[in-house]
């Protein structure tokens, strides 16, 4: 029972943790000054926001008790967030948005935390859970 | 009574066990995963030839709402049944017409579009990094065909965690993408107010769109059987093609209308996106090109019992890396003979789909009663008389059609196949059903393995 609770909250900070950095993006974009970095930051910010706010009030309606019926859900969130975590790494730098180099490093790097993290905590619930990764 | 034994790897020839089945998600983003290809965004420069931007996007959503019922019927034959499209095929033509069925459907094309795509994928490669040795038309065919063939040679779990970690990812770059070359070639406002000089019928449009993947919609059980519910494949079909499709035809028409040429890889490295836009490249190609080669293995597993899945996604995947590597690439000949090759056997595919929907909704649950199994003891026929014939009648007059332009009824070789085998089988079973005629011929009883 403390094992399945633990994997709730673990999956539900992980989703608030993702949450934050999908705010923290449209805030980077919005101060990048560019209004085609700010653009950028939208499209992924709000990828990573409108998925955290489906999927948390879904993981906090079930029961504590049923693993597979949290960790679905959770995985499917994670999924999305660090595949996007892919797209900050990949455009943070490009010229085309004219985003400020210190901006740019904040976003790669929270690419880069996202990507780690993420595929840390989906093999983690998945392993404790024994829903398959790819649920 | 037993479910059978899977020795060939991935329920190749048994049906999917309730402990392997996946969320309807899963089922959506294997889907996503196929249809992630440069070639879909390519198909939408063919509507910016006819029509202006608003009339490409209503064609689209027409098509792509037909290949929806077309492929999400099929979908949820797989997924009532839990078995692949080759097992499928032994009801509506019989084991042995199933093994044509087969080498139409999937074990012969798919090598041929295996060996296309990962040669295109080269191509690709060599454009947005030319140069280096790695990046050549035959080194990258080579690792290209490599990284393909390692996900279907572990199997389905391997394909779909591609697809979750390469579409979100994908499918947002593309709009990135497409959004950067809007705003660098004059924005929306022009955007909407091109047009080419004269405007195709909207009928040759939506046939156009449903061509384009209604051999797809046919192998749509090969992935639907993993669903959890019996409609998940359905649904996860039906929402990919009519949303996603739809804006890849989108992207590929508005691109094709503002610069002249549809590549949006190519505009992505135009912005600074080199890195981005070869992950492009790979994940798109790969999670598409991967599927192929595993449809196809599973489809000779089914054809020749021999052999596990593994052996055979190595198999067919050597010969279409050979193909694109040798022929495309060292020797720098055409793929067009393979294409074409693909292209006729092509025309008796969606036949093969027609059939499968004839038999399985109609023919079975209301004329001869009867339910699809696959469990080992379960028996059908070595040919079903009036399925391998409606399927070639129905090919035939779709290549006619297609070469010769007779309307049989519609002049349009996908539709004209479809419609044709479908009322042809139709008839053919009724007629021989209420006349006392056996239409299917001989006995096969299905072995502990599943063939």
């Amino acid at each position: 029972m403390a094992n399945t609770l633990n994997i709730k909250k673990f999956a539900l900070s992980s989703l608030y943790l993702m949450l934050v950095f999908g705010i923290l993006t449209i805030l980077l974009g919005y101060i990048s000054g560019s209004y085609r970095g700010f653009y950028l930051s939208l499209t992924l910010g709000l990828i990573i926001l409108i998925t955290s706010v489906v999927y948390i009030p879904l993981i906090h309606r079930r029961r504590d008790d049923d693993i597979k019926g949290v960790a679905i859900p959770a995985l499917q969130a994670l999924w999305v967030t660090t595949s996007m975590a892919l797209g900050y790494m990949v455009t943070a730098y490009a010229p085309y948005f004219n985003i400020p180099i210190t901006i740019s490093t904040i976003l790669f790097v929270l690419g880069f935390i996202m990507l780690i993290y993420g595929t840390y905590t989906m093999l983690k619930i998945s392993k404790v859970s024994r829903v398959p990764l790819a649920v | 009574m037993s479910q059978g034994r899977d020795i060939y790897g991935d329920y190749a020839t048994l049906p999917i066990p309730e402990s392997e089945l996946r969320s309807t998600l899963n089922i959506f983003m294997v889907y996503m995963g196929v249809l992630a290809v440069i070639a879909a965004i390519f198909a939408g420069s063919g509507l910016a030839q006819m029509y202006d931007l608003k009339t490409a996007i209503s064609v689209s959503i027409i098509g792509n709402m037909l290949l929806a019922i077309f492929g999400g019927l099929i979908a949820y034959i797989g997924g009532a049944t839990k078995a692949n499209t080759y097992m499928l095929l032994r009801y509506p033509l019989g084991r042995i017409g199933a093994i044509i069925g087969s080498l139409i459907v999937s074990a012969l094309p798919l090598i041929i579009w295996f060996a296309v795509e990962t040669w295109l994928f080269a191509i690709t490669v060599n454009v947005i990094y030319p140069g280096h040795p790695l990046t050549s038309i035959v080194a990258s065919s080579i690792w290209g065909g490599l990284l393909m063939m390692t996900t279907a040679y572990i199997g389905y779990k391997a394909l779909s965690i591609l697809s979750y970690i390469t579409v979100p990812f994908w499918y947002t770059l593309i709009m990135i993408g497409l959004a950067a070359a809007i705003d660098l070639n004059g924005g929306f406002d022009i955007l909407w107010r091109i047009r080419p000089q004269t405007i195709a019928p909207l009928g040759i449009g939506i046939t156009y769109v449903f061509g384009l993947y209604a051999a797809g919609c046919v192998i749509t059980s090969d992935v639907s059987r993993y669903g959890i519910k019996k409609w998940s494949g359905s649904i996860a079909w039906g929402v990919h093609v009519v949303l996603f499709m739809t804006f890849l035809l989108f992207a590929g028409a508005a691109m094709t209308l503002l610069t002249g040429a549809p590549n949006v890889i190519v505009a992505i490295a135009q912005i600074g996106l080199g890195v981005g836009a070869l992950l492009l490249a790979i994940l798109g190609q790969w999670t598409t090109n991967d599927n192929n080669l595993w449809s196809a293995a599973l489809a000779w597993v089914n054809i020749t019992g021999k052999l596990t899945k593994r052996v055979w996604v190595l198999i067919t995947g050597v010969i279409g890396t050979a193909i694109a590597a040798l022929w495309g690439g060292l020797w720098g000949m055409s793929l067009d003979p393979f294409i074409m090759f693909g292209i006729l056997l092509g025309n008796f595919i969606p036949p093969v789909g027609a059939v499968l929907i004839a038999d399985y909704y109609i023919v079975s649950k209301h004329l001869i009663k009867r339910e699809y199994k696959f469990i080992p003891g379960s028996k059908v026929s070595l040919v079903n008389i009036p399925g391998v014939v409606s399927i070639f009648i129905g090919g035939f007059a779709g290549w006619v059609a297609t070469t010769y332009g007779y309307r049989l009824p519609t002049g349009i070789g996908v539709a004209d196949s479809i419609i044709l085998s479908f009322i042809l089988y139709l008839i053919l079973t009724t007629i021989m059903y209420k006349l006392k005629i056996k239409f299917e011929i001989g006995e096969w009883i299905i072995s502990e393995v599943g063939i």
